[in-house]
């Protein structure tokens, strides 16, 4: 069943429950210099009028739809779980060149140092199958980040999936 | 029933076949190859000479047979199209048989540009483009064992060369007929960082230089000489000066052409029913508005699945495409999106450096060019935000997308520079 990843800002606090979380699956090593694949932040954006706009946000790969990605990588690394609906990957054949992260418009590909190959967030598609929510998921106390049936989603008439930001992609006309 | 025909099977023309099969389950779609081997990456070719992956990794769809079978297509291998009536939609064969079809798509890619020089048909004088090239370097570093190399054409091609080079311990040089590295796309700032980079890892340089011809010596070395009477000496000799579009088989068809053939949005060339993909053919480029040839693996697949959906009636259009230039050796990385040519003397400039980050781009009334050294992990988010700015009047940045430079070292300066200002 095809599954959707979505975000409430109102509920974030940016506490980095959610990095915990991925970290912990994952296994990903901070102390040896690897990122995690979510990502949060706290930042005070000036305003035009003197005002500051504080933006809590946690991100990590939107699994888009039609995702460049899976296009860009030259060995076939990466792909779509048919279950899920997630982009996972299969890192085996990876040369490290880096088109998936020139592909991705969010930044989600990173590139791991250590053996020189692609890691990103795979959705905790594994968790999913099994009835489980992703890590991120399960961390986040507040309720911002969810993931959810996308029949559910599109019944509830929500807009807070983290892909819908693909349609305004980098977007913001001047006002 | 669409009857289809598509010429040359790389990653343009397996994408056209995948999607035409996925719009049309009954389309008969008949493939010609000059070889007998599956689709293959180009880009490749050099891991597989430096060991990084298998031989059967440069083939990212499997195995031909495999793809065959799957997609339910006709292939004719081994079975060069030498000519095309395009009034009649006709492809004619070496063997002088001809075949018509509802529709063709002409997907031939690349090949290696190698100058009609004296001496490059020396044996330990090789290219680099194809498999067939990939096997026969890896064959002869490991049997040669060559101990110096001299790279002709500091190209993106030329630079991985020189990397299987250095992974085999050898003395490497690099020369080329312009005046700095990678000029096509490179600021001569951003150029002096890479020169000095390749010279901190023991790489000869040489700029401002064309090849005149190559000599074998006594002791069976090559020598390069140059027009300005310099010459270089070395066990084998890489001549990536660069590539150009497989389309001479279409002399007199009336398909119009520029250094390849030009297509529109939808992939059509200027003959009715016949379409073009990939490295031959030239697609509409955001920046100038006109056609060009832009050879990157996604733009090849790209364009290919929108050849083969519209090939079969539907209506897609291909678009984003962008002047782009990424290069990742030798634990080096850097990106050029934009034209460097289209700037000017009086063009705004920004320039960054902090560590093993470097950034420079340029801007007039809209962005130009930017150049990006160590910044692998925004590449996409920069690339995207450029196509973004030509297609979209007063696009900008959104808060996430802010925040994601800023936390990855970003200046907000230059977010501002690049036009990613406002927030309400």
């Amino acid at each position: 069943m095809k599954h959707v990843f979505t975000f409430d800002p109102d509920k974030c606090c940016a506490c980095s429950a959610c990095v915990i979380g991925c970290t912990d699956q994952n296994d990903i090593d901070l102390a040896g210099g690897e990122q995690c694949f979510r990502k949060t932040y706290d930042v005070e954006i000036p305003l035009q009028d003197g005002d500051v706009y504080y933006a809590y946000l946690s991100t990590a790969c939107m699994h888009c739809k039609d995702a460049p990605c899976i296009t860009a990588c030259p060995v076939g690394c990466i792909s779509k779980d048919p279950d899920t609906g997630f982009t996972i990957y299969d890192n085996t054949a990876c040369i490290g060149c880096k088109s998936c992260a020139m592909a991705c418009p969010f930044g989600a590909p990173r590139y791991r140092k250590e053996d020189g190959k692609m890691v990103k967030c795979d959705g905790c598609y594994m968790r999913v199958k099994n009835g489980m929510k992703p890590a991120c998921v399960r961390a986040c106390s507040f309720g911002a980040i969810d993931c959810v049936p996308e029949d559910e989603y599109l019944a509830s008439g929500s807009n807070k999936a983290c892909n819908a930001l693909i349609d305004q992609l980098n977007l913001r006309k001047k006002i | 029933m669409n009857k289809i025909a598509i010429i040359g099977f790389g990653g343009a023309g397996y994408c056209a076949a995948e999607e035409a099969r996925k719009c049309d389950p009954d389309a008969r779609i008949d493939v010609y190859l000059d070889t007998d081997i599956g689709p293959y990456n180009p880009m490749l070719t050099t891991y597989y000479v430096k060991g990084a992956i298998g031989y059967q990794d440069m083939f990212p769809f499997g195995s031909l047979e495999k793809i065959e079978e799957e997609l339910k297509l006709n292939v004719f291998r081994k079975t060069p199209v030498v000519g095309l009536d395009a009034a009649e939609k006709t492809v004619i064969r070496a063997d002088g048989s001809e075949e018509s079809y509802d529709s063709i798509l002409i997907s031939t890619g690349a090949s290696a540009f190698v100058p009609p020089v004296e001496g490059k048909e020396l044996p330990g004088v090789i290219k680099m483009r194809t498999a067939e090239d990939a096997v026969f370097l890896k064959q002869y570093l490991s049997e040669k064992k060559p101990k110096t190399g001299l790279v002709i054409g500091a190209s993106w091609v030329g630079i991985k060369v020189l990397e299987d080079f250095m992974s085999c311990g050898m003395d490497c040089t690099l020369i080329d007929g312009a005046d700095w590295a990678f000029s096509i796309a490179v600021f001569p700032q951003t150029a002096q960082r890479i020169h000095q980079d390749l010279e901190n890892k023991g790489v000869k340089l040489g700029f401002g230089q064309m090849l005149d011809h190559i000599e074998q010596e006594s002791d069976g070395q090559l020598t390069a000489v140059m027009k300005n009477g310099n010459r270089y000496t070395a066990d084998t000799v890489a001549v990536c000066i660069g590539i150009r579009p497989n389309v001479g088989f279409l002399a007199g068809s009336g398909i119009a052409m520029n250094r390849a053939i030009l297509v529109d949005e939808k992939m059509r060339t200027s003959a009715p029913g016949i379409y073009a993909a990939g490295d031959c053919c030239e697609a509409y480029e955001v920046q100038s508005g006109q056609q060009k040839n832009i050879g990157v693996w996604f733009n090849a697949r790209k364009q290919g699945a929108v050849a083969g959906a519209n090939m079969v009636g539907a209506c897609k259009e291909f678009g984003g495409n962008a002047l782009l230039n990424l290069a990742h050796y030798l634990d080096y990385d850097f990106i050029s999106i934009g034209d460097v040519s289209a700037c000017t003397a009086e063009d705004e400039v920004y320039e960054y450096e902090k560590g093993e980050l470097y950034i420079r781009a340029v801007r007039g009334e809209k962005l130009k060019c930017i150049n990006m050294i160590g910044t692998a992990q925004i590449n996409g988010i920069m690339k995207n935000f450029f196509v973004k700015s030509f297609e979209t009047e007063d696009a900008e940045m959104d808060v996430p997308t802010r925040c994601h430079l800023l936390a990855n070292g970003i200046p907000a300066e230059f977010i501002d520079f690049i036009g990613g200002k406002t927030f309400d």
